[in-house]
């Protein structure tokens, strides 16, 4: 045996890491489907009104389908005692410094509910719309949260988010003259930048176009 | 004061959001080794050997930082850390081209998508065929304390 001497030797792993990310989401989606659950990962930077969308959300379809939220958050949990509220299961996972979700931190979410009793998972994302882009979650559908108080350029600086998600919010509408955003301009840069996305104008806050969310998801 | 190109370049980044992919990268190795290494039962890990794609938009010097840091007071601390570079190698759909494509070092391309075409007839249509790994390809370890002492 070579290298006896030292007592050393090699243990070939060879593992692509970066196969990982979209397998992990696969067999998430796999679960989810077993269980009859369907997922939406919301996207969006901090304060666009993800949680407030997904509060929205959970009042019209609470009374006809069972629903339990995973929040993601940097370090706090504002987001998640915020959802509580409402009486839903929902776990938080605060990702300790990373910028995003990814497949496994999900399935680890996953794993403290109970998937049988629910229809319907939503997972907020990590407040951010550049690095949740490259790691799929394994959801049914990625709903992309802009607002107008972000100003007129949110679409066209996250080509690659806009691109990935099925459903676009524009949300905070009321808010859009004072802000000087033209929010028919931001839907045609969405639908410029992704031609098949579904665009809903919503100010959630007020449960208005929550509807139009729903239909939009196919919920 | 004027900013240096580097450090210009550093400031470019998304918010850190890079090095953060390197320290999420770094953990992942890090855990692949060492479950290996223990379910090898192996004592100390002396060196791991990396592939890492040029498609991966993962600096090697950062990455080896992170993961010396996050092996410490583990099995693996003090490894030596083998990373080696693997060009992006494609296939052309359209015409069947082959070999290999220079990786634009340009931090736009964190926001927005870089589509390559192909050098001989300008088509979009490539296959990937290396360069897009971030591969733990192998580690050298050392016989655990109590096999040591057996022999």
């Amino acid at each position: 045996m070579p290298d006896e001497a030292d007592n050393g030797y090699d243990i070939v792993i060879d593992v692509d890491l970066s196969k990982r990310t979209s397998e992990l989401a696969d067999r998430n989606l796999e679960l989810l489907d077993e269980h009859g659950v369907r997922a939406i990962d919301v996207l969006g930077s901090v304060g666009s009104g993800k949680t407030t969308l997904i509060n929205g959300l959970i009042d019209q379809l609470k009374p006809r389908m069972s629903i339990a939220v995973i929040a993601g958050d940097i370090t706090t949990r504002i987001d998640a005692e915020r959802i509580e509220v409402q009486g839903v299961p929902v776990v938080q996972i605060q990702t300790g410094g990373a910028c995003h979700l990814d497949g496994e931190i999900v399935r680890r979410g996953m794993q403290r509910l109970d998937l049988d009793a629910i229809d319907l998972l939503i997972v907020e994302n990590v407040g951010n719309l550049i690095c949740p882009a490259a790691f799929p979650i394994g959801a049914h559908k990625r709903l992309l949260v802009l607002s107008v108080t972000e100003g007129p350029y949110m679409a066209v600086k996250h080509p690659i988010m806009v691109r990935q998600a099925d459903v676009a919010v524009i949300n905070k509408i009321d808010l859009a003259e004072a802000m000087r955003v033209d929010v028919d301009r931001l839907m045609a840069d969405v639908r410029q930048v992704n031609p098949e996305i579904e665009v809903v104008t919503t100010v959630a806050r007020d449960g208005e176009g929550i509807a139009d969310v729903v239909a939009a998801l196919g919920l | 004061m004027r900013a240096t190109a580097r450090e210009s370049r550093t400031w470019w980044r998304p918010w850190g959001c890079e090095s953060m992919h390197d320290v999420t990268a770094a953990r992942q190795i890090a855990r692949t080794v060492l479950q290996a290494a223990e379910q090898q039962g192996a004592g100390r890990v002396e060196k791991v050997r990396i592939v890492l794609g040029a498609m991966q938009m993962i600096d090697p010097e950062q990455l080896e930082f992170w993961l010396e840091q996050i092996l410490r007071g583990s099995a693996g601390e003090g490894a030596e850390i083998e990373i080696r570079r693997n060009p992006l190698t494609v296939r052309c759909r359209a015409c069947g081209w082959e070999g290999e494509l220079e990786v634009p070092d340009d931090p736009i391309y964190h926001l927005m998508p870089w589509i390559p075409e192909c050098p001989a007839c300008r088509a979009e249509e490539l296959q990937v065929l290396g360069g897009d790994e971030l591969t733990v390809e192998s580690i050298r370890v050392r016989e655990a304390e109590g096999a040591d002492e057996d022999a």
